[in-house]
């Protein structure tokens, strides 16, 4: 038995959306040398156009560190940072399955939130040493005393050597260096024995196949090993090891304790599970590493190419973002109006949002989706229970006995100026009531039953837009209850659309057929004919809606030199015609299909 | 076919607030140094084009008939000379009311000018302001006493500011009463770039649907005065078509000179310079002041044939294109005909657009194209 370099110090950061996570990894990652001053670019870990864009993390990024500490000796730091938001709590778990200790990171103004709370319980579970830093102590309203009270009361951590920092000032950063050392456990594991590594991430290379983000438990792996996993049977041969600096940089091999990167031109993107564990093909190690739990998607969607003969590239491309987010799982569907496609589930709306816009910008993908679902349980008339996330799944009605929704668990702060708007908000939603906290003279806490496909479609933003930007909101699903639910069909010249049908609940459904329809009216371009839009429930037509029938569509004048120009007018005219769905004899654009999403109100 | 001659005259006394035609309000100076260029690009395109025979020639702007007389008749004679002009050529000018006198026409039928084309564009001198013309309905009235009695066409405008029905009734009267044997009522098409864009941008113009029920009146009306519908936005007495323009809508071959100038010859599309310097060196350097130039595929020529064809009343002879190209158009054209078939009306061997689908001709001709 030999135990790993006692030098290493593998952690991550968690905290609450927004409270400066990158920013702190930036820092650690300039003050250690890794990268200089001037090469800094902001946020450096969030790489994706849409982190920088939308300001936060959405994957986990790894990146190795050299520190010289106090103490005289040369430590290797392994840093993972992690996403705050609540839809991304499945990439937190992997990171800190790959730890032994977590810089819990609280803002001196917020102090503990939501989600700060939910990173800790995660990482109390998988038994890591926690470092509380209280961050933003620049800002005029920082209460650093307070935040640390707060840590103490709420988590119950002892916080009195909790370092005060600026990340964006670069004040203490040292003190949070010299701590890793200090409070973080070096790896366990056996040098001696086989190699035993957890996936904790992976993504696609074009030229090296799928690159697996390794945290070695036991043993070594080097270039010319045979690799293979637990759930697999393929053995590949490495070719590449290495590090993250915070590039990908190669190296001889990796040993016990190591956070790195293995490559071994594994083409099959399935062949592969993050959570796995990878082995030596000729010196297997026994037991598997425990690896992480399933997640449950709760929001399901359609999604389809606009261009129909796109579809092998969207199923490369679901399966390529999928390696690299475990969480996303999709399955093979048809629509009528769409064509082929993928019902695909994701952890929530911001998780599904993220996944199209990196479908479209990543993949360069034109993408239709349908609307956002939840998954229903259906109990049938012949005492069977389906769950369906798909309307048009749906079992015809004389076949329902009943039908129950997910009800979440949902905790809002907000400033008490807000409580009203909030309470009338969740209301409309068919919320419960249940609590309301005054957790200090500015901040109070509702708690409310919600049902979830009242809060997939714009809660979040309704909420940020009532209260200015102040409440913030998480939630939890807590289970199924009965309800009163309809399918509600949207019919264009009188075809159902498959793609616009939603499952609302009875008291909100004519309001959302009268909307759908006038949106719908406003969103399909006028045609030669006159277009009824109707919604139905059940058969029975609640809402109608004409789009007239187009009087002028012609150029005036076409002589000598108007006819090169008049026919690239048309030739523009008759693209814009192919990027349109037809259904029925009507011609659709993609964006009618996102008109599901708008609502009427505020 | 016999071909078509156009010359461009870019000069006019101001522009108007919807135009987005090359012309110069500022350079009247310029004309006679033009008009030599133009006799000199005349020499040059004669000499190519010797084996073609020309049955119309076409005298647009700007305003043609703003400049010196003497200086178009010397352009028709130059035109004579220097290209192939059959002797019952279709000699068209056009005019505008405020700058017409009785010598001007005198001088302009001399030299052969049988046709004219009058700009009104409408009888109501409140519109007339707002459009930025530089006449009234008076003037025009002037002009159209001198007309009496010649074969020509007036231009009608629909879709402005504040008209009425009444208001389009009133121009088309206008233009019958004084004998016009042709009238071309076409809808304001605000340009970007133009003054009038910003009344479109603000609301102020009639949508599409009120240009509509415009036109169909202003159809109406001049079905009722004998003036038939030749093509969308062209109507005339029996016999009174324009051979210039219907040859376009043949798509006949046609050369254009002077300054933005399009052509099409044996299937080259090509266009000249709008810069009136440029046009200026390049002659003076004897070069043509080509800037523009595309071959026209098989398919392009057949789709033009189609897109052009069906503005037309007469619509598109499928025989005469079938020969033409050596193709079944029906097959070709197999999924645009069978997905428009309930706009589409055949009469012996031609195919045309339905009467009330001609006005939103676009979207089925769009299927047309390839």
């Amino acid at each position: 038995m030999k135990k790993p370099n006692q030098f290493i110090r593998n952690f991550c950061i968690i905290a609450h959306i927004d409270h400066g996570k990158s920013t702190l990894a930036d820092r650690l990652m300039e003050q250690t040398g890794q990268v200089s001053k001037r090469d800094m670019e902001e946020q450096l870990l969030d790489s994706m156009d849409i982190e920088r864009e939308r300001g936060i993390t959405i994957k986990l990024t790894p990146v190795r560190m050299f520190y010289d500490s106090d103490d005289g000796n040369e430590y290797v730091f392994n840093l993972i940072d992690t996403p705050g938001h609540v839809d991304f709590t499945y990439e937190v778990s992997r990171s800190l399955a790959a730890c032994e200790g977590a810089i819990l990171i609280v803002d001196a103004s917020q102090g503990i939130e939501a989600q700060t709370l939910a990173n800790v319980y995660l990482a109390l579970e998988n038994n890591l040493e926690i470092l509380p830093v209280i961050n933003k102590i620049d800002l005029p309203s920082a209460r650093p005393d307070e935040a640390k009270r707060e840590i103490e009361d709420v988590i119950g951590l002892d916080a009195s050597y909790a370092p005060l920092v600026s990340a964006k000032d670069g004040t203490n950063i040292k003190e949070v260096l010299e701590d890793a050392v200090k409070y973080f456990p070096p790896p366990d594991g056996d040098e001696d024995a086989p190699f035993k590594a957890l996936i904790f991430d992976s993504y696609y290379d074009n030229y090296k196949g799928v690159i697996l983000f390794v945290r070695v438990k036991d043993g070594g792996v080097a270039v010319g090993d045979k690799i293979t996993t637990f759930r697999s049977d393929k053995i590949y041969e490495v070719t590449e090891v290495g590090v993250f600096a915070p590039s990908m940089l190669p190296k001889d091999g990796l040993k016990a304790g190591e956070v790195g990167y293995i490559a071994a031109s594994i083409k099959s993107i399935q062949d592969v599970a993050v959570g796995d564990t990878v082995i030596n093909a000729d010196n297997r190690a026994a037991e598997p590493l425990p690896g992480y739990k399933k997640v449950q998607s709760v929001v399901f969607c359609g999604i389809y190419p606009l261009d129909g003969s796109k579809f092998g590239d969207l199923k490369d491309a679901l399966l390529k973002l999928q390696l690299n987010d475990a969480s996303l799982i999709f399955e093979p569907d048809t629509s009528q109006a769409l064509g082929f496609g993928f019902r695909c589930g994701f952890l929530g709306l911001l998780h599904m949002e993220i996944m199209q816009e990196r479908l479209e910008r990543e993949f360069n993908l034109d993408i239709i989706t349908t609307a956002p679902s939840v998954s229903y349980k259906v109990i049938k008339t012949d005492g069977e229970t389906v769950f369906v996330d798909n309307p048009s799944h749906l079992p015809p009605v004389s076949e329902i006995e009943s039908m129950e929704e997910p009800i979440v668990h949902a905790d809002i702060y907000s400033p008490p100026d807000y409580l009203g708007q909030i309470m009338d908000l969740c209301r409309d939603k068919r919320g419960i009531f249940e609590q309301m906290t005054y957790l200090d003279a500015n901040r109070v806490k509702l708690e409310y039953r919600l049902p979830l496909n009242e809060i997939i479609f714009d809660f979040f933003d309704k909420i940020k837009s009532r209260t200015r930007g102040y409440a913030s909101f998480d939630y939890e699903i807590i289970g199924y209850e009965k309800s009163k639910l309809v399918k509600l069909d949207m019919l264009l010249n009188g075809d159902v659309c498959d793609a616009l049908s939603i499952i609302v609940h009875e008291s909100s459904a004519y309001n959302r057929g009268r909307t759908l329809c006038e949106n719908l009216k406003d969103a399909i371009p006028r045609q030669l004919f006159e277009i009824p839009v109707q919604a139905a429930v059940g058969g029975k037509i609640i809402a109608r809606e004409t789009v007239k029938a187009m009087r002028k569509d012609v150029l005036a004048k076409c002589y000598g030199g108007d006819i090169t120009r008049k026919k690239k007018l048309l030739e523009k005219q008759k693209e814009g015609k192919k990027r349109m769905r037809t259904i029925g004899s009507v011609e659709v654009p993609s964006e009618v299909f996102m008109q599901i999403l708008k609502t009427n109100d505020d | 076919m016999n071909a078509g001659i156009y010359v461009h005259i870019p000069f006019c006394k101001s522009k108007c607030r919807y135009c987005d035609f090359t012309s110069y309000p500022d350079k009247l100076g310029f004309a006679e140094s033009y008009m030599t260029c133009l006799y000199h690009e005349m020499a040059m395109r004669g000499e190519e084009l010797k084996n073609y025979k020309f049955d119309t020639l076409y005298i647009g702007g700007g305003t043609p008939s703003v400049i010196d007389a003497s200086l178009i008749a010397m352009l028709i004679a130059a035109a004579k000379k220097y290209f192939n002009l059959a002797d019952n050529a279709e000699i068209t000018i056009e005019m505008n009311p405020e700058s017409v006198s009785e010598s001007k026409l005198a001088l302009y039928k001399k030299c052969g000018v049988n046709r004219f084309s009058v700009g009104l564009q409408t009888a109501i001198d409140s519109q007339l302001a707002d459009l930025g013309r530089c006449h009234t309905l008076n003037k025009f009235l002037t002009c159209a006493k001198l007309l009496k009695g010649e074969n020509f066409n007036v231009d009608i405008m629909i879709g402005l500011k504040g008209q009425t029905r009444g208001d389009i009734e009133k121009s088309i009267r206008t233009a019958a009463v004084f004998g016009a044997s042709h009238v071309s009522m076409y809808a304001l098409t605000p340009e970007d770039g133009t003054p009038i864009y910003t009344d479109y941008l603000n609301g102020e113009l009639p949508d599409g649907d009120e240009v509509a029920d415009m036109y169909d009146y202003g159809v109406s009306i001049l079905r009722g005065l004998g003036f038939g519908r030749y093509e969308i936005s062209n109507f005339c007495k029996s016999g009174k078509e324009s051979r210039h323009n219907l040859n376009y809508w043949r798509r006949g071959e046609y050369i254009g000179l002077g300054v933005s100038a399009s052509s099409c010859i044996n299937n080259v599309r090509f266009t000249n310079t709008f810069n009136l310097d440029e046009y200026f060196k390049c002659i003076m350097s004897n070069r043509f002041p080509v800037i523009d130039s595309e071959e026209i595929d098989l398919r392009g020529q057949m789709d033009e044939t189609v897109m052009l064809a069906m503005r037309t009343a007469e619509g598109l002879n499928v025989e005469e294109f079938n020969e033409k190209f050596g193709c079944d158009f029906n097959e070709v054209y197999a999924a645009a005909l069978d997905k428009n078939s309930a706009y589409l009306e055949k009469r012996g061997v031609r195919l045309r657009i339905k009467d009330e689908y001609l006005y939103v001709q676009n979207t089925i001709i769009c299927d047309f194209l390839a």
